[in-house]
């Protein structure tokens, strides 16, 4: 909903014909993925205070192992996010009129974007969901990590609406690399932030 | 006693050096090429201290021994406090030469994604009470974001053209003058070792901040020793 909002917002404050040809692909990832990042921002850090407003984490410490735990809430960000990009990428080329060249790569860069997404937030949430002012905090901390993913995907989605063509995509590889990465890393630490 | 009375000299000297002796190198506009000396090496040590946090993090995480979260956190603060530094003297170099103060020049990008890095840590440290698992999570936190450092040093850089002076400053290229270079280290060293002093200093203020702390509220038995 916060998505919609937000989208809506942009799409009438500047319209589809505000901006000069030659600027809007790059504005237009800008702001596609300024949007992207906020919306999942506020979604995202639900995952685990759920668990703890309802007094079910403690069971799930007992009856799961946490890398289970971690990869369950993973799966769930990243299906939210999926739903989430699903609504709002076709509403956002529709109401702007976002001319794309290269489909193929600008699908590919919102999905491994996406992944990125999840990937950073997901031990982030676990964090905060034990923490005070848990809102506030959960952007504070998650947007100094989403910063290349977000770099790298602006910079594909207007790769993809320009259509340079570049072999073997590297935009896509970084936000994978990115991807592999952070759930590594995740899965390294995250039995010791739910294990305290 | 002795090494804080050699460092005061040797700063003295390098500050003097720095000004009188170094010449300005060509190719910056006036003078401003003397920035070398003191933003170099600023920077250099918030990086350091960023590192030294990093795997003062790690040996909390896997030995919980107190001390290894004092020095991260101690790391962890002056980083920041020259990290501030590098940024505020990097600006003004920038208004000098390329004529704005702020231009998300790469090298700009990847500080304040620094700054922005510290300033969640130490916002997550203030979030959790309690004093154990606000250890862990700090922990935890410094190493996510050392993941991403990759990503800004190497990636971004190569996506954005720069106009950070590498080429005719780097200290590792032949070419630049010997004066210049030895300023330069001995500034290097200097910042160094203030930092070193700087650290066990703050080391040592939290080591007598964390006796006072209360005893039961600790889980394992050798916390706040």
């Amino acid at each position: 909903m916060f998505a919609v909002t937000t989208l809506i917002a942009v799409s009438f404050s500047i319209g589809s014909f505000r901006i000069e040809e030659a600027e809007r692909p790059f504005l237009y990832s800008v702001l596609l993925w300024i949007i992207l990042t906020f919306s999942a921002l506020s979604g995202l850090a639900r995952s685990f205070i759920k668990e703890e407003e309802a007094g079910t984490i403690d069971v799930l410490k007992l009856s799961a192992r946490p890398q289970a735990v971690f990869l369950g809430k993973l799966l769930f960000n990243l299906t939210l996010l999926g739903a989430l990009e699903l609504v709002i990428v076709p509403l956002f080329i529709l109401l702007m009129a976002y001319q794309i060249n290269f489909p193929g790569l600008f699908v590919a860069m919102v999905i491994s974007g996406g992944l990125g997404l999840g990937a950073g937030t997901t031990i982030i949430a676990a964090m905060i969901a034990r923490a005070s002012a848990r809102g506030a905090l959960f952007s504070a901390l998650s947007f100094p990590l989403l910063l290349p993913i977000m770099i790298i995907s602006i910079k594909g989605c207007e790769r993809a609406a320009v259509g340079i063509s570049t072999a073997g995509w590297p935009e896509v590889r970084i936000a994978v690399a990115y991807f592999v990465i952070m759930i590594t890393m995740s899965l390294l630490l995250f039995p010791l932030v739910w294990e305290e | 006693m002795i090494y804080k009375v050699f460092l005061t000299i040797w700063m003295a000297v390098v500050i003097i050096a720095a000004f009188l002796y170094a010449e300005a190198a060509v190719g910056f506009p006036g003078e401003t090429s003397r920035i070398l000396f003191f933003h170099v090496p600023q920077a250099w040590i918030a990086t350091l201290s960023f590192l030294i946090s990093m795997i003062a993090s790690a040996i909390y995480l896997a030995k919980r021994r107190v001390k290894a979260d004092y020095v991260a956190r101690s790391a962890a603060e002056l980083g920041f406090l020259f990290c501030v530094l590098a940024t505020v003297t990097g600006s003004i170099f920038a208004r000098a030469t390329w004529g704005s103060f702020w231009n998300w020049d790469p090298r700009q990008t990847s500080i304040v994604m620094l700054l922005m890095i510290y300033g969640a840590y130490f916002a997550l440290r203030s979030a959790v009470p309690d004093p154990e698992r606000k250890r862990v999570f700090a922990g935890v936190y410094s190493i996510l974001a050392f993941a991403t450092v990759p990503f800004l040093v190497f990636v971004v850089p190569r996506i954005t053209a720069s106009l950070h002076p590498e080429d005719t400053m780097n200290p590792a290229r032949p070419g630049l003058d010997p004066k210049t270079l030895m300023v330069f280290l001995g500034s290097l060293l200097a910042y160094t070792g203030l930092f070193v002093w700087m650290l066990r200093l703050r080391i040592r203020i939290l080591t007598v901040e964390g006796l006072k702390e209360p005893k039961f509220m600790n889980r394992k038995p050798d916390a706040g020793q």
